[in-house]
């Protein structure tokens, strides 16, 4: 349920090498779980580029991180 | 993995001899301590010496009455031995609970005795302990939930691993040893040391050279003995604190007592306090309680295993119990 | 050309023969033989080892790194460096080198020869400790803490109002790692520019791309293979740096590398759950209603990685408010690890739940009954309370605390979870050939779920021949299309993708076959290994003898996941008996009751099996498993098997799996759901047996005691 819960990633904004596992699973959508709980981000992720959660300025790897100021954001 | 010699002895003389050299040897049966040592450089060995066909494989009755136990012989073998089970069932209880089936079945009665501290700071390559040359005991400050709760002077604070240990001391065995200048016995109760600057990087007197060869334990005699472990686990665990309680009868009294806690301290633990409470009692639950909280009296826990003397309590209780044929729960 | 069939309009059957049996999984025997092979077990010829050298320390940096010793140590045929000096590491097991040799033995020998200096850097470990404005940071370049937004619906004061009990309480649950039996690792080996990897993986097409972009190849140029795999729960979504770095020896080496992680790189750096923590106060009305929920939450998912969870879960406060701080320490990064967010926020409000049932003196399954969202497909809470509560002998339970004389006492607890496990995506092709042989492909992968057992099945169901008459061929980039499998969404994307593909190869061939048998295609079926007229059975020929009329050419179909054959939304309850030795704090669980759905039950008994590990899972988190750092230098002192506690067989109870068959939701996901409320139920259980409630997780003994000990005090509540 990453892909619903997970901050969007928005091109232009935000890195073309970000990656989570929601972006892996084809995964149905399933509104109604909001019905039980609020929405949370609970999603790990990586560069596809280091394959790792750090980017290849070594700094961590998420959506408030990955936008257009580091030198190694793609577009 | 350092390369090392590997020398197969086939006789007790032959360990004596390969054991000498100018690197470090160190004696092979089981490998169920030491080829883990040596996977994760803990232990890098010049030399190993298989004792497998070497030592005693075989338990036999002694002219005395008791049983001589080879230090060769398997964890298994010791518990399916049926002299065993019907003299000293506190050690076919002990033997039933190590490890697994598959480490019962590789694993000897001298390798219990002699394998190395289980502390995760001593087993984990990072942390240069005391007991590997280094000059601390992380415990004191870290993560001592399974440490000990007595005989905490230091410097190590590591609990003694071997579960034989603790009933073999409790029935006054004694431990034949070979060495250079020939064989020597010692009581169960006096081979293991507790942990000073100079004896730390080792767990008992043995020597270097010397190769623990057999375990002689006394006729039984008028005794009721009982054993009880505390594990988190039903199996494949280490035991969070264990009791051997054997008991010299009276009639119905208690004439004199032994009492040794295992996990809780350096050394098998004899506690001197619980069998002072036993000796001349009646035996019931209401001694096995008394005996228990003397045995505890004297615990000096670590900032993080308190929960352990309350654990040792019940285990010194629990096999008060069992020696009386109670029900323990 | 007019292929003369209707439209396919794809359902499932509505008289299955083989679709919701119980049919063993197809390659059982040869994992049990040793003949499965898997990443671990594949040899190459020529192959070498790769070992990475990993930092020691939860926070350094790099000053030097020397490779001298290591390139000439004794069989090595490759060394890199993956760090630069100045490079700062960030926890215990970051990598930094690498080195192939030609055994194992050799590799780790030479590893340790890469003479890495450090400047040690202040770490931070433990949670509380990083949110103190004081603590030492996490890395020079970033904050220890990450606060996020607030979220509030209805009114709380109003809330606070109505309500006429109060519980203030602080809950949490710990970090575990993911433990997969087959570690992280891969085979790679080049032939020119184009790699082929043998992947421990939960996505073979999706690692492909991780290949490719990292290493700056066409990922046509890369074949990822996994044709047996030993579980990922969420970790093994993508090559990783061991994959990487792999690939990347084998071709300074110019062979095959197999570059398996260790069980300590395991626990160090291939993902946790991260650890949650919540203070909490929330009300209820006298009548049993909760109202209220202000809570405040945080929790580590290492460095600099998120650790948000669904707060409060499932139960429906009117009025609630909650703000989650992320913290980042020393250690290893979370990943998704199965249903992530959902077993810590089950756990924080289940506790809660018990307590505040105790304060209107309400049996806790009637309290969650009317705190439960209502009844619908995909909430079936409210029946599995009710029914589970008869099946599981609830009324034998007695109030909190366990009033029987002697240490041990007993108890029960309930839980509740929900999941999404929605499907789509999968592609597959079929292949009948002239021989009656059928070839299934499909680029999914088999964690040891059952996959390759449940493609089998829809085909054989489809086609209505026999499972042995389908070969089944997945877990290769080789094969078509299909998503990584998290997220329980693979039986819900596959299934379909064969349904489909099978019934249009099918239908291709009624039309082949409809002369013969003198039946319209649209009036034929095919079962028990015939096709045959729909309402003339007597007008049948053998599957054989109608591939037979193929000639030459074989039908060959390629299909996709459709929509109308899978759902969303699961639900599911769980009851546990415990005893709990009051003189030692030691937790022995008697026995799990698990209401689950799954919409159309592929095969039941790979269903019950994803059932009974999601709740043996859940056991080791509420009781064993605890990823424990040192508080002094910030590593890790149970990275291993032994410390690290599993449940071994005989701490595994008895476990009923009560499946509630909903063919008409179409297949949905059960990898996931089973494993969230089994803690809880645990927790609560200790609490009935005990009436000391312990709002942590694991279970450990020290805590039982010690809340025992606080409760004769005077009570925890």
């Amino acid at each position: 349920m990453d892909h619903l819960t997970s901050s969007k990633l928005t091109s232009g904004v935000h890195c073309l090498n970000i990656r989570h596992k929601g972006m892996y699973v084809t995964s149905g959508p399933y509104p109604e779980e909001l019905n039980f709980y609020d929405p949370y981000d609970a999603t790990a992720y990586w560069c596809v580029e280091t394959q790792r959660g750090f980017g290849p300025d070594g700094k961590p790897v998420r959506p408030d991180m990955c936008s257009g100021d580091r030198e190694c954001c793609r577009h | 993995m350092k390369a090392f010699a590997y020398v197969n002895a086939t006789n007790e003389r032959e360990v004596v001899a390969a054991l000498k050299t100018d690197g470090i040897a160190l004696p092979l049966a089981g490998g169920q301590d030491l080829l883990a040592r040596m996977k994760d450089y803990i232990d890098s060995p010049d030399r190993i010496v298989n004792v497998k066909n070497a030592l005693d494989t075989t338990v036999t009755s002694t002219p005395e009455g008791g049983l001589k136990i080879g230090a060769a012989v398997k964890i298994i073998d010791l518990y399916e031995n049926q002299q065993v089970a019907r003299m000293y069932p506190a050690l076919n209880a002990a033997a039933i609970e190590i490890g697994t089936p598959q480490i019962r079945h590789q694993a000897t009665v001298g390798g219990n005795i002699n394998q190395r501290p289980r502390c995760w700071y001593y087993r984990n390559e990072e942390f240069v302990c005391y007991k590997k040359g280094g000059s601390r005991c992380f415990a004191v400050d870290g993560e001592n939930q399974y440490h000990a709760i007595f005989g905490n002077d230091g410097p190590s604070h590591i609990v003694h691993p071997s579960s034989l240990a603790v009933p073999f001391a409790a029935y006054g065995a004694r431990f034949r040893v070979l060495g250079p200048k020939g064989d020597r016995e010692i009581a169960a109760s006096d081979f293991f040391t507790m942990p000073t600057l100079a004896s730390v990087l080792k767990e008992n007197v043995l020597e270097d050279e010397e190769i623990l060869t057999h375990v002689i334990l006394p006729a039984p005699g008028n005794v009721r003995s009982g054993h009880y472990e505390v594990r988190y686990k039903a199996s494949h665990d280490w035991p969070l604190a264990f009791t051997t309680v054997v008991l010299t009868m009276n009639g119905n009294r208690i004439g004199s007592a032994r009492v040794v806690l295992g996990a809780v301290a350096p050394v098998p633990w004899r506690s001197k306090p619980a069998e002072a409470a036993l000796a001349g009692k009646p035996l019931n639950e209401d001694t096995a309680m008394l005996a228990a909280e003397a045995a505890v009296s004297e615990a000096k826990p670590m900032s993080g295993n308190a929960y352990k003397v309350q654990m040792a309590k019940t285990a010194v209780k629990r096999a008060i119990m069992r020696a009386a044929g109670l029900k323990t729960v | 050309m007019t292929w003369g069939w209707r439209v396919a309009k794809y359902t499932w059957p509505e008289k299955p023969t083989l679709l919701s049996t119980r049919v063993l999984r197809l390659d059982g025997p040869d994992k049990v033989a040793g003949r499965a092979r898997y990443t671990y077990d594949i040899n190459r010829p020529g192959m070498i080892y790769g070992r990475i050298v990993r930092s020691p320390y939860p926070h350094a940096r790099v000053t030097s790194i020397d490779l001298a010793a290591a390139q000439t140590a004794p069989g090595v045929k490759a060394v890199v460096a993956y760090r630069n000096p100045g490079d700062e590491v960030h926890y215990q097991g970051d990598p930094v080198a690498a080195v192939a040799a030609d055994t194992e033995e050799r590799a780790r020998d030479a590893a340790r020869l890469v003479r890495v200096r450090w400047e040690p850097l202040p770490h931070v470990s433990i949670e509380a400790q990083a949110m103190d404005a004081a603590a030492p940071k996490w890395s020079t370049t970033q904050e220890n803490t990450r606060p996020g937004v607030r979220q509030e619906t209805g009114n709380l004061e109003t809330g606070f109002n109505d309500a006429a009990h109060v519980v203030e309480q602080t809950y949490s649950t710990h970090v575990i790692t993911h433990v997969c039996l087959e570690t992280h690792g891969t085979v790679c080996e080049w032939d020119g520019d184009k790699l082929t990897a043998w992947v421990s993986t939960q996505g073979v097409h999706q690692c492909a791309q991780g290949f490719a972009q990292a290493l700056g190849i066409p990922q046509a140029n890369v074949r990822v293979i996994t044709q047996y795999m030993g579980g990922g729960f969420g970790s093994k979504f993508a090559p990783d740096s061991q994959g990487i770095i792999c690939a990347k020896l084998a071709k300074l080496a110019n062979a095959p590398v197999k570059l398996m992680l260790d069980r300590k790189e395991e626990h160090l750096d291939t993902g946790n759950r991260p650890s949650a923590f919540a203070h909490i106060r929330a009300g209820v009305s006298a009548e049993g209603k909760l109202t209220a929920f202000d809570g405040r939450s945080w929790g580590t998912g290492g460095a600099g990685a998120g650790s948000n969870f669904p707060l409060p879960y499932l139960y429906q406060f009117p009025n609630r408010k909650r703000v989650h701080t992320d913290v980042y320490i020393n250690a290893g990064q979370q990943r998704a690890m199965r249903a992530p967010g959902h077993p810590q926020g089950c756990f924080l409000t289940e506790i809660l739940m018990d307590e505040l049932a105790d304060r209107v003196k309400i049996d806790p399954v009637e309290f969650r009954i009317r705190n439960a969202p209502p009844i619908a497909p995909n909430a079936q809470w409210i029946k599995y309370f009710q029914e589970g509560a008869r099946r599981f002998g609830w009324e034998k339970r007695h109030p909190t605390g366990d009033p029987t004389p002697g240490p041990i006492k007993t108890g029960m607890g309930v839980s509740a979870h929900l999941w999404g496990g929605a499907g789509r995506g999968s592609t597959a092709h079929v292949d009948i050939n002239p021989d009656g042989s059928v070839v299934v492909k499909c680029g999914t992968q088999d964690l040891g779920t059952g996959t390759r057992t449940i493609v089998t099945i829809v085909a054989a169901e489809t086609l209505g021949v026999p499972m042995n008459a389908i070969t089944t061929e997945i877990g290769d980039t080789q094969y078509p299309f299909s998503g990584g499998s998290g997220g329980s969404t693979t039986a819900a994307s596959v299934s379909p993708a064969i349904r489909v593909t099978c019934t249009d190869a099918l239908n291709q061939l009624f039309a082949k076959v409809a002369p013969t048998v003198g039946v319209q295609p649209d009036d034929l079926v095919a079962e028990g290994g015939r096709i045959r007229g729909a309402t003339d059975a007597s007008k049948s020929v053998a599957w054989k003898d109608a591939c037979k009329l193929l000639g030459t050419e074989p039908i060959s179909v390629d299909g996709k996941w459709q929509d109308g054959l899978s759902g969303a939304g699961t639900s599911g309850v769980q009851f546990s008996e415990v005893t709990v030795d009051i003189e030692t704090g030691i937790v022995r669980i008697k026995r799990i009751l698990a209401m689950q759905d799954c919409g159309l039950i592929v095969d039941r008994l790979t269903a019950e099996s994803q059932v009974y590990g999601g709740v043996i899972a859940a056991i080791n988190f509420a009781l064993y498993e605890d990823r424990l750092l040192d508080r002094v230098t910030g590593q890790m002192v149970n990275p291993n098997m032994e410390f690290y506690l599993l449940a071994g067989m005989s701490d595994v109870p008895q476990i009923d799996v009560v499946l509630n068959d909903m063919p008409e939701r179409g297949v949905i996901g059960i990898g996931e759901p089973p494993t969230v409320s089994t803690a809880s139920a645990i927790a609560n259980a200790v609490r009935n047996a005990t009436g000391a409630t312990i709002r942590s997780l694991p279970l450990h003994p020290h805590k039982v005691l010690a809340a025992i000990e606080q409760q004769r005090a005077g009570g925890t509540n």
